[in-house]
């Protein structure tokens, strides 16, 4: 199994380790719910050094982006950063991205499970363009800091002014004295930022950010949290909101394609099923305790008819609810219940509005 | 070192079952509570339902997993912990006391049960 560079950090935590995807990583620390409301409350930190990171550099590295986000990116200002997808032919996501567009370079964060495919795939689609697509991942560190008190915490290690970055936003800065990209990008659904350095300073930076946030009792939080956390808040994980069979107007995110771009990559197929309509739609769905409907969990309704899949659940202790996101049968979507079947029982949910969980502003 | 009962069997799964007689009483270690950590509700068997050895006879969700128990006995089930339901507090509290799951009129027992020293023996080689 791979580590991060911040692995020994972890266990002396008294972190519980998981395999995700072949990486060691700390699936929770001191607990999940304590984790959850930590990051709610006041600020968390997380090691995301599993993730990928690619920067496309050259005159056409803009033109490549293009032709492989399915996002609207040419009109995204430099120092922006903008959500969407690496589609196939079939208008199916290869992997869910963040693209950031800065002004000699566009970096892409991917997935973990994208390392293997993503760059080669990207590099299969640029035809005549001359730009060179890097692998950084393994060179970068990347740690998230994530939950209210996030600015405050960076702030004192930071040499911009952090106010001036806005969600979405990103910029070029010391943090501890070492270059960092750090961008108000997330996945948690609250204010944080996303830092990007070299890697060789990762257990430095690691353990100034926890210094800086004792006052605001910052903890690291770890993977079993963020999956909560990003479920709260209406954020899809790639190969189970979406993946080679469930594609983005399926998964109700469609707001991370521009249909009008003709020139991208599985657009044009992914707008013709869009006109046509869905024929499976996803919902979010919402119990009072009782038993958790976690992925892969048969949804019926109120008369015993399949009508699809949970693709992500769990307890929301945000809501003090169990929560689930559910792929179904686009005519179910205003059956206002349905039912999660859980040995051999049905178990009422009720579609509630996306996402479960908005900040307050 | 530990408060495990001595008169109790214990599973390689993890549960425990107490036999009185042809009455059994089934529950779950302080190790599989701990290792399932938050938990938030149990899901038992109806009354008079009949469970075999081995079968799940019910199941522990916690925040990051469900727990499947392996009944250790098999029988027809006479009386269920009800409370939980509500309140997994015993669970964590006195796991082998007041946390029970079910009790059942024995017809069969596994034959792969162990004593305290051999299941203790085997968390040792578990734990991280």
């Amino acid at each position: 199994m791979r580590a991060t560079p911040l692995k020994d950090r972890h266990a002396a935590a008294k972190a519980r380790f998981v395999d995700f995807f072949g990486w060691e990583m700390p699936v929770q620390y001191a607990g999940i719910l304590a984790e959850t409301s930590c990051v709610r409350g006041h600020v968390g930190l997380f090691d995301l050094c599993h993730m990928g990171r690619l920067v496309l550099t050259g005159p056409d590295r803009e033109a490549l982006v293009d032709r492989v986000f399915s996002g609207r990116f040419q009109t995204l200002k430099h120092g922006r950063a903008k959500y969407g997808f690496l589609l196939n032919e079939d208008g199916y996501p290869i992997d869910d991205v963040l693209v950031y567009r800065d002004t000699e370079a566009v970096h892409i964060v991917i997935n973990a499970t994208g390392r293997g495919k993503d760059p080669d795939w990207v590099n299969a689609q640029k035809g005549d363009l001359d730009a060179t697509v890097t692998d950084v991942s393994d060179d970068q560190a990347m740690i998230a800091l994530q939950g209210p008190g996030s600015e405050h915490v960076l702030q004192a290690l930071c040499g911009a002014d952090l106010s001036q970055v806005r969600y979405y936003g990103f910029t070029t800065a010391p943090v501890c004295g070492h270059e960092t990209l750090l961008a108000r990008t997330g996945y948690t659904g609250e204010d944080g930022f996303e830092l990007f350095f070299d890697k060789a300073h990762a257990v430095e930076v690691w353990d100034a950010l926890l210094d800086s946030g004792r006052s605001l009792e910052i903890q690291p939080i770890g993977l079993g949290a963020r999956d909560i956390l990003r479920l709260e808040a209406g954020m899809p994980l790639y190969g189970q909101e979406i993946n080679p069979e469930i594609d983005p107007v399926e998964a109700d995110l469609s707001f991370g394609v521009d249909f009008t771009k003709d020139h991208t990559v599985g657009v044009p197929a992914l707008r013709a099923r869009k006109e046509a309509g869905p024929k499976r739609v996803a919902v979010s769905l919402a119990a009072q305790g009782g038993r958790v409907a976690r992925a892969g969990c048969p949804i019926v309704t109120e008369s015993g008819e399949a009508s699809g899949v949970v693709t992500s659940g769990g307890v929301s202790p945000t809501l003090g609810k169990n929560i689930a996101r559910a792929l179904v049968r686009a005519e179910d979507r205003d059956a206002g219940t349905l039912y999660a079947e859980i040995r051999g029982k049905q178990h009422p949910m009720e579609i509630v509005p996306s996402p479960f969980y908005k900040r307050p502003r | 070192m530990s408060d495990r009962p001595t008169e109790l069997k214990y599973s390689t799964t993890h549960e425990w079952v107490r036999i009185e007689g042809d009455e059994a009483t089934v529950g779950i270690t302080d190790f599989a509570v701990e290792h399932l950590g938050d938990l938030v509700f149990v899901d038992l068997p109806d009354v008079g339902a009949s469970i075999d050895v081995d079968e799940t006879g019910a199941e522990v969700e916690s925040v990051k997993a469900v727990g499947e128990v392996h009944s250790p006995v098999g029988g027809e089930v006479t009386a269920v912990n009800e409370g939980l339901a509500d309140d997994q507090g015993p669970l964590a509290s006195d796991p082998f006391g007041e946390g029970w799951l079910y009790k059942l009129k024995v017809s069969d027992v596994s034959d792969a049960l162990m004593d305290l020293d051999a299941y203790e023996t085997q968390l040792e080689s578990e734990s991280v």
